[in-house]
């Protein structure tokens, strides 16, 4: 192929021309596929969203439903469906504590610590044992 | 290629074509893009660019314990387009109908209507797409609203007969969430939702008249809900973005958005369990006594929180559109009654807060007649005949109306009145809720302050006061001599569970010294011992109980009824270490009351004492030492 001369140029000219009109196709087609790519991620992030907003809901609907059985009158109606027979402790029936019950406690539970028997710690080498 | 593929002529034309057309097309680029730019980026931004609003979710009203009171769900409303039925789906319609709880014969009837009258306007079509599309809670509420307003009646396509299509009827309202999957997994072609977010209330018509409601059209009508509105309601997003042809969101074009903030958390002072107490005994008395109206309220003695206010009648908060007006009105804070008996406090710690009488002072309650001022008073009737003259102590337990007459007039009329002002009666206690009105009473040497007045209004006659007014005079003893502002409201929560602001005691003013208020307390203790006070059935077994009976005369036709009473009773307890503040007031329960007349001890201190027992369990209020003499308690009052 000559490269000088008006046909020379001509066809060089031609040949860039087709080459550009392939380049900015390419580039036209891949800003297309981009944007394709970018709706079919935002109807995604949109479809994704309605499905938390649909949990939410049902969330909602679910607390709601929590909060109408634990409500006083829906409490009481069950125990008498299920024939519980829970009542309010009468007043007869409550030991009442002055001292804190956390140390009160802690004393009823190591009481038998020092008491409870004897045990003897033999010490011999190699490790402990108790008899 | 030796001179190339093409001849110079097709060469030239070749080029010649190709740069007329980038020419026409770079012309008609110029022509869109900057010659019309404007007009038609207009039309553009006008079909397609749309400001969507997002909505807020309304915060939930919580008891004291974090028990949800008001909550906001989305329901759907069911609805048919007749014209999309198919006839396969026919033996589904038994299930729908049995699914939305609708006789079969009723769904068939509006499923095969298909037409009505042109003229006729029907409910409002809630669209004409396809049902996943309407749920899209990404869209606003105007184009929703666009999207299903009916079609202009000129559109309509009208048949030879008059008619027109039915493009949506009503099947039902408030479908919850879970029954709608189920309607839609039935697939039954034209059966189709709308979603909206509506108020529900859990606990139905416990605490109505505090927590109040939102009504259909969305706006906070009564109660928290209208007071907490800008706590509650937050603030709806919006974002803009491009619709297409059908008017479905492009969300590759949304640009700017702001993210909605949901409405704050209220958190109330009330305790749902105490609330659920003092109903089901404001049940009780209405079935036992049948009022025209009655008052319960209980409020914590050291810090004025409100724990429960209930009102009878009442009403249910997720169907307030049946009740009836006199059962939404909160007549603890709109409505105003005769005290009666308990308007004596004023006048007994009046003179006891001055020092003009001591433990020993007494007081001829026999006497029928006083003098005062250089004039002769008629003094008012008692209930019983006196021996004796009776202590101040004496004049309390045994609710003496001349006793208390007479301590009024060693105050005198303007501290009398200053007094009782000071107690809050003649003006707003400022709870925010229900329509508080102010009270009636008259200042002296004004014309409403006659010259039976100051005989009168320390028994509790001329003078008028809400529920609320009356209860919170008491709760001023019981907390040590400090009028304590009535509140509701605790916390206020963002939606994470933050607190934005808390609510805590507030002193409004001192009323009276605190040495008063101890002895008050023991005086009304004596109000419930056996055989020395009026209201020994409010006594609770262990617990030293203070408090103050009343039963007032109801005015009928302008005169005092013998008939019709408003029975109370207001008290509080431990006396000694007061925790818990309550008031019981029934109005014309006199038909079925023992004897006939609504006595305080008789309609209104057995609700006490059963309210006070259950309270005892539930708020774990410990029995002060037992002790035959309530005189002899100390009173801490609100010092602790």
């Amino acid at each position: 192929m000559k490269t000088t001369g008006t046909h020379a140029f001509v066809n060089q000219l031609l040949i860039y021309t087709l080459v550009m009109i392939g380049f900015s196709g390419s580039v036209g087609m891949g800003a297309v596929w981009l944007r394709h790519q970018i709706s079919v991620t935002a109807n995604r992030t949109k479809q994704i969203e309605a499905r938390i907003a649909e949990v939410e809901r049902h969330f909602r609907e679910t607390e709601a439903a929590i909060g109408t059985e634990q409500g006083p009158e829906a409490l009481k109606r069950r125990n008498l469906e299920w024939g519980l027979g829970l009542v309010s402790p009468k007043d007869s029936q409550i030991v009442r504590e002055n001292g804190s019950p956390e140390e009160r406690l802690a004393a009823k539970q190591n009481q038998g610590l020092f008491t409870d028997g004897v045990s003897f710690v033999g010490l011999k080498p190699g490790g402990s044992s108790l008899r | 290629m030796s001179r190339g593929f093409a001849s110079n002529y097709r060469i030239v034309l070749l080029a010649s074509l190709v740069g007329v057309s980038f020419v026409s097309l770079g012309a008609r680029l110029v022509q869109l893009h900057v010659i019309d730019r404007e007009r038609l980026l207009g039309y553009v931004a006008k079909a397609r660019r749309d400001i969507i609003v997002e909505q807020a979710r309304r915060g939930d009203i919580l008891d004291d314990r974090g028990n949800i009171l008001a909550t906001s769900k989305s329901q759907i409303v069911l609805g048919v387009d007749p014209q999309s039925l198919r006839e396969s789906d026919e033996p589904k319609w038994a299930q729908l109908a049995a699914m939305i709880d609708m006789p079969l014969p009723e769904l068939r009837r509006i499923f095969t209507t298909k037409t009505r009258p042109a003229a006729k306007v029907v409910e409002t079509p809630k669209g004409d797409l396809a049902a996943e599309q309407r749920f899209d809670f990404a869209r606003s509420n105007e184009a929703a609203t666009a999207e299903t307003e009916p079609s202009h009646p000129a559109d309509e396509a009208v048949d030879e007969n008059g008619e027109v299509p039915i493009q949506w009827a009503k099947l039902r309202e408030s479908i919850d969430e879970s029954v709608y999957d189920k309607i839609v997994a039935l697939g039954i072609n034209g059966v189709y939702g709308n979603r909206e977010y509506r108020r529900f209330y859990p606990q139905n018509s416990l605490a109505a008249h505090l927590i109040g409601f939102v009504n259909k059209k969305g706006t906070p009508a009564t109660g928290i809900e209208h007071y907490a509105d800008f706590y509650l309601r937050g603030q709806d997003g919006w974002r803009e973005s491009e619709r297409d042809g059908k008017r479905h969101e492009q969300a590759q074009f949304r640009t700017r958005s702001v993210d909605p903030v949901d409405g704050y958390l209220v958190k109330l002072s009330i305790d749902a369990a105490v609330q659920h107490i003092v109903e089901e005994e404001l049940a009780a008395i209405a079935q036992k006594f049948q009022p025209q109206k009655a008052t319960i309220i209980v409020s914590d003695a050291r810090t004025g929180f409100l724990l429960a206010l209930a009102n009878y009648p009442t009403f249910n908060l997720n169907e307030y559109g049946k009740a009836d007006m006199a059962a939404l009105r909160n007549i603890a804070v709109a409505d105003v009654l005769e005290p009666g008996s308990t308007f004596k406090i004023v006048a007994i710690s009046g003179v006891i807060d001055r020092g003009l009488v001591g433990p020993q002072s007494t007081f001829d309650c026999s006497i029928d007649h006083i003098e005062y001022k250089g004039k002769v008073h008629g003094l008012p009737k008692e209930d019983h005949h006196f021996e004796h003259p009776l202590t101040v102590r004496e004049i309390t337990s045994h609710s003496s109306n001349r006793g208390a007459a007479q301590l009024a007039m060693l105050m005198g009329e303007q501290a009398f009145y200053d007094h009782a002002r000071a107690f809050g009666f003649g003006q707003l206690t400022g709870f925010p809720i229900g329509g508080e009105v102010r009270g009636i009473m008259a200042k002296p040497n004004t014309p409403g302050w006659d010259g039976l007045t100051i005989t009168r209004m320390p028994m509790g006659q001329s003078v008028a006061a809400t529920p609320l007014q009356i209860h919170y005079a008491m709760a001023t003893i019981a907390s040590g001599g400090v009028a304590l502002r009535p509140q509701l409201i605790k916390e206020i929560k963002d939606a994470h569970g933050e607190v934005v602001f808390a609510y805590d005691r507030v002193i409004e003013r001192t009323v009276i010294r605190p040495e008063t208020a101890r002895t008050m307390a023991s005086y009304l203790g004596w109000v419930t011992v056996k055989n020395e006070g009026t209201a020994p059935e409010a006594a609770i077994p262990g617990y030293d109980v203070a408090g103050k009976t009343g039963t007032s005369q109801k005015v009928v036709d302008g005169h005092y009824s013998t008939k019709e009473h408003v029975a109370s009773f207001v008290g509080f307890f431990p006396a000694s270490r007061p925790r818990v503040v309550i008031s019981v007031i029934v109005d014309g329960g006199d038909a079925r009351a023992p004897g006939g007349v609504a006595y305080g001890a008789k309609v209104a201190a057995p609700s006490f004492k059963h309210i006070g027992e259950q309270l005892v369990q539930y708020l774990h209020i410990e029995p002060v030492a037992a002790s035959p003499h309530p005189a002899l308690f100390a009173m801490e009052g609100g010092r602790r």
